[in-house]
């Protein structure tokens, strides 16, 4: 039933970039970016997923964006991403020449209302999303070989996490909105370390985001030593985080996996927060933000693009080992359903703070 | 696998692959030397340049870079005595001993040996542990991470200098710096004061900066004069030959000990200099001379470091975890190149790793060699004017603060942890366990608790715990046997000592007021601290605790002793601490000039002010030579892409 939704989401796609191809004027497009160089500024250090992810978009936007221009990444490290985004919110202009390209590190203090945040993330406009997917695994040790056993474990499940208000948060809204039982341990620098502690037998439940799955994990499951289990899903053509991650058509989503143990969808609160955050970290994970009043014209462009650098089968190719063969989804794709992640109900928004206080003594 | 070596060389030696190897390692010598800007900034420098090129030239850039950086900063180390990393603390205590003494070739020479030796250990690693150390990276487990921290953080207090109140006082001090920011167990910010800088806590380079680099700056700035107080004498490198020879066995095990401190990812660097260092001490019969200028030290310190920078590339390259930033930015480097660091790589791509082996080899002897041939000239720069140097050196720790976050609070961080360091040095305080316990704060707190929530306490009874804590046990012990053994046959030969004589500037009487400020300082920060950590949570509390705790206890006994003494003794003014004030207000008005104006417009205030006040240099070559600082400081900023700090006030606009 979800295998439908792709081509109907790139026929839409190609539609509204015919629509947008049409509306703009061509002689302006053609050139607008000629001797011109974007500075793509990203929030964390060199070297991170981030950075890495940056930097191999970047050939693909020097060569496809009208008129060639140079694409310089900028790292802007600090704050856990917020000072980066501050800095971006104060200083970059509205001329398409300064793009903000960050994770859930940024949305989730935003969402949360953090007092830090300078930024309003929900008035910029995203000119292109990147999805960034992870895979939920379990030790055989456990005993768990589907979704099912998530519920009956041979021995109590202990999950190792960097922190509750960081990219642990969807996880952790899934195992809330599962109602499973796993011991939280949080305090890991990263998710290197917390696979090794996975690796070591010291924890039995983990997730990775797809580049490092594909890297590190995909072995375990070969060896036996790792047993997939489920993803966090992707935004479906009903705007809901219903359907399969399309790097991983084989596993179940986080929806699915609900539908499985409690015979009917997921609804309520505690969905709608796993949707909101889960939207933002999974199928929205990479983000690339033009700041506020940008114009339509420089939106048109970057739709345009992102169709050309989809098609191009250098990038099919190449994305399939860095980014887990994810293509870009075009502003069309990504605004409406990321503007309403980025602004939830006041009662989700209640929720997640109350349960970040409540059950992970966080500090909002 | 004898095959793929000799590929693996032959991939190596295609000239434009040997180029990119040395360009990274001319950027990690230059790097290394300048004080603060370590191998963080060399690599994250040559990043955007790798990827102008194929893959194997762009690792053998990364890798030419880190394989030297800790060759290099002996120098900075020994000349200007502010490390350039805490795993080079040791180094800058004893060499820049030995240097005030007219002995910098020996700890030079001695330092670029034994890191040579220690790269290629690590390099030999590399090539036949790779395949078998994934077990072993993997026996090692939280509370062991945890316990290795903690070991590093007893020998860098018990080691350094001989007030031990003072030293572990100073760590103390270091684990309150390394609590600010996020704590890692209950999501709980601390000591932040509303300030989003701080959320990520204090950046290493920037607390080695200004506990080390700015005071001394201050101190010689202030002295006029050279680095040394007598002409060096360079060229003797016989001398540092047969030393090294004397500790060569020594430098074998300090690089073992290296090599298995890579292999503990965020805590190994630091911890297993130290636990060289103190395997040097304990090691050597005669230990009046450490902490004054002991060659062994450096040996010891300087083998272990290098080893463990390489061997660091074993958990990178393995499971994709880096051990330390550089090696972050190495992983990030072979993402990009589309190798992805696991078992399969290491058994895929043999010439990958075989390259990666070579690389580090050939650098590791090439920099060494290298560090022998600029030294010569480097020493000269110690006998001229300091505050000519001052200027440039000043700016370049501007800029590598400034890297950090871009931001002023980098700056002002670097200006108030600036004034401490000043205050400590003159207050003869050692400033090394400070560092450490920066360091190793966040690590020790964080492999704490996941400890303690993943095995509860049946952790203490673990073998490698075990193993762990008998390098501080034993030791201990065996220290006891020997002052009992002493005690036994008491001979008062430490009248005759040589030595004695030499009351170097560490045992001078210290200014008083300097002595009750630092003091009385300590003691407020400490009790603050008490006050506001009674509002963490507890999960966030117990760490800061360990540090302010005692840190408040011994402040108070610091400066309970300090009256007394002070009833006792009378009034002791220092006039070298007192002539050092101006260019202490100096220095920190040009941090407010920058504040206002900005650094295009403050710095040649600066200049101007350093040259012609401070050195005293004719106008027209002041301008002359100021014009050329001030364009390589812009230079620099340009190269490093980042936009120098604005003022609040007005800012100088720049034609790019």
């Amino acid at each position: 039933m979800f295998t439908q939704a792709h081509p109907l989401k790139t026929l839409s796609a190609a539609m509204l970039v015919a629509g947008g191809a049409i509306a703009a004027a061509p002689a302006m497009a053609d050139d607008f970016y000629e001797g011109k160089t974007i500075e793509i500024v990203v929030p964390f250090g060199e070297g991170g997923a981030t950075y890495v992810a940056a930097k191999f978009l970047e050939p693909f936007l020097e060569k496809h964006l009208p008129g060639n221009p140079r694409v310089d990444v900028q790292t802007r490290p600090g704050g856990g991403s917020i000072l980066g985004a501050n800095w971006f919110e104060q200083n970059a202009e509205p001329d398409g020449e300064t793009i903000l390209f960050t994770t859930s590190s940024t949305s989730n203090p935003y969402v949360l209302g953090m007092d830090a945040v300078e930024y309003d993330l929900a008035a910029m406009r995203p000119a292109y999303s990147l999805p960034f997917g992870a895979v939920i695994y379990v030790s055989p040790r456990t005993g768990i070989d589907s979704p099912a056993g998530l519920k009956e474990p041979d021995m109590p499940l202990i999950y190792g996490g960097i922190a509750a208000a960081a990219s642990d948060l969807p996880t952790l809204l899934a195992f809330e909105l599962l109602d499973l039982d796993i011991q939280t341990v949080l305090g890991f620098d990263g998710r290197g370390p917390a696979r090794l502690s996975f690796e070591r037998g010291e924890t039995n439940i983990d997730f990775q985001f797809t580049p490092a799955y594909m890297s590190q994990v995909v072995d375990m499951v070969e060896a036996g030593t790792a047993v997939p289990i489920m993803t966090g899903g992707s935004v479906g053509e009903d705007g809901i985080l219903s359907a399969r991650d399309t790097a991983f058509p084989d596993y179940p989503s986080v929806y699915e996996v609900y539908e499985e143990l409690y015979g009917e969808a997921p609804s309520g609160v505690e969905w709608d927060a796993f949707q909101s955050i889960g939207a933002v970290t999974f199928n929205y994970g990479l983000t690339a933000y033009l700041p506020e009043g940008t114009p339509d014209e420089i939106l048109e462009i970057f739709e345009a693009t992102i169709a050309a650098i989809n098609e191009d089968p250098e990038y099919q190719q190449q994305s399939q080992d860095a980014v887990g063969g994810y293509s870009l989804l075009p502003a069309s794709e990504v605004t409406e359903s990321l503007s309403e992640a980025l602004q939830p109900s006041d009662e989700v928004r209640e929720h997640l703070r109350t349960l970040l206080s409540e059950e992970y003594d966080v500090d909002l | 696998m004898l095959e793929n070596i000799t590929t693996a060389l032959a991939i190596l030696f295609e000239p434009m692959r040997l180029l990119a190897l040395f360009a990274g390692m001319l950027a990690g010598m230059v790097f290394g030397m300048l004080p603060g800007l370590g191998g963080v900034a060399a690599v994250s420098i040559l990043l955007p340049f790798i990827y102008l090129m194929d893959s194997y030239s762009g690792l053998a850039m990364l890798l030419g870079a880190i394989s030297v950086i800790y060759t290099a900063d002996t120098i900075t180390s020994v000349l200007l005595g502010a490390p350039g990393s805490p795993a080079s603390a040791p180094t800058a205590i004893e060499g820049h001993a030995l240097a005030k003494q007219g002995k910098a070739s020996l700890a030079l020479g001695v330092g670029f040996l034994a890191s040579m030796i220690g790269g290629l250990f690590g390099a030999l690693i590399l090539s036949v542990a790779i395949p078998i150390a994934g077990p072993l990276v993997l026996a090692l487990g939280t509370p062991e991470l945890f316990m290795f921290a903690l070991v590093g953080l007893c020998f860098a207090a018990s080691m350094v200098g001989k007030d031990i109140v003072v030293g572990l006082a100073a760590a103390c001090f270091g684990i309150l710096l390394g609590v600010v920011g996020a704590a890692p167990a209950a999501a709980n910010y601390r000591f932040i004061f509303g300030q989003s800088y701080l959320m990520d806590g204090l950046s290493l380079p920037i607390v080695a900066l200004g506990l080390f680099a700015v005071a001394e700056l201050i101190g010689m700035v202030a002295a006029g004069g050279g680095i040394a107080g007598k002409p060096m004498t360079m060229g003797k490198w016989g001398e540092s030959f047969r030393e090294f020879w004397r500790s060569r066995w020594l430098i074998v095990r300090s690089s073992i000990i290296g090599i298995f401190g890579g292999f503990v990812p965020a805590v190994g660097a630091s911890a297993s200099t130290w636990i060289a260092y103190g395997h040097a001490m304990s090691s050597t019969k005669d230990k009046r001379r450490f902490g004054k200028g002991e060659i062994r030290g450096v040996a010891g310190a300087e083998g272990a470091n290098n080893a463990t920078v390489i061997s660091d590339l074993v958990p990178t390259m393995l499971f994709s975890v880096p051990g330390g930033p550089a090696a972050a930015i190495f992983l990030g480097a072979l993402f990009s190149f589309g190798f992805y660091p696991g078992p399969r790589m290491v058994s895929e791509t043999p010439d990958l790793m075989y390259m990666i082996v070579w690389s580090v080899a050939l650098a590791s002897v090439m920099g060494a060699a290298l560090c022998f041939a600029v030294t010569p000239y480097l020493a000269r720069l110690t006998r001229i004017n300091f505050a000519l140097i001052a200027a440039p050196l000043l700016l370049i720790m501007v800029a590598g603060a400034y890297q950090g976050t871009q931001t002023f609070g980098d700056i002002l961080a670097l200006l108030v942890l600036g004034v401490i360091g000043w205050l400590m040095k003159n207050a003869g305080w050692p400033r090394a366990p400070v560092l450490v316990g920066f360091v190793l704060a966040t690590p020790m707190e964080q492999y704490f608790w996941l400890t303690t929530q993943i095995h509860g306490f049946t952790w203490l009874t673990r073998p490698g715990v075990l193993i762990i804590a008998s390098l501080i046990v034993v030791p201990m012990l065996l220290g006891l046997v020997r002052k009992w053994r002493a005690r036994q046959t008491t001979a008062p030969a430490d009248s005759t000592d040589p030595e004695s004589h030499t009351t170097s500037d560490d045992e001078a009487p210290r200014d008083t007021a300097v002595l009750l400020l630092a003091s009385s300082l300590l003691l407020v920060t400490f009790a603050y601290a008490f006050y506001e950590m009674l509002g963490f949570r507890s999960n966030a509390r117990l760490m800061p605790a360990l540090g302010i705790v005692p840190g408040l206890a011994l402040s108070v006994y610091i400066l309970g002793r300090q009256l007394h003494r002070l009833r006792r003794q009378g009034r002791i003014i220092h006039l070298g601490s007192r002539q050092e004030l101006p260019v202490l207000a100096g220095i920190l008005a040009y941090g407010v000039a920058m504040w206002l104006v900005g650094f295009s417009l403050a710095t040649p205030l600066l200049l101007a002010w350093l040259l012609l006040r401070c050195a005293r240099m004719r106008l027209a070559s002041a301008a002359l030579y100021g014009a050329i600082v001030y364009a390589t400081a812009q230079g620099m900023f340009a190269l490093m892409r980042l936009t120098p700090p604005s003022g609040i006030w007005f800012s100088l606009p720049m034609p790019w």
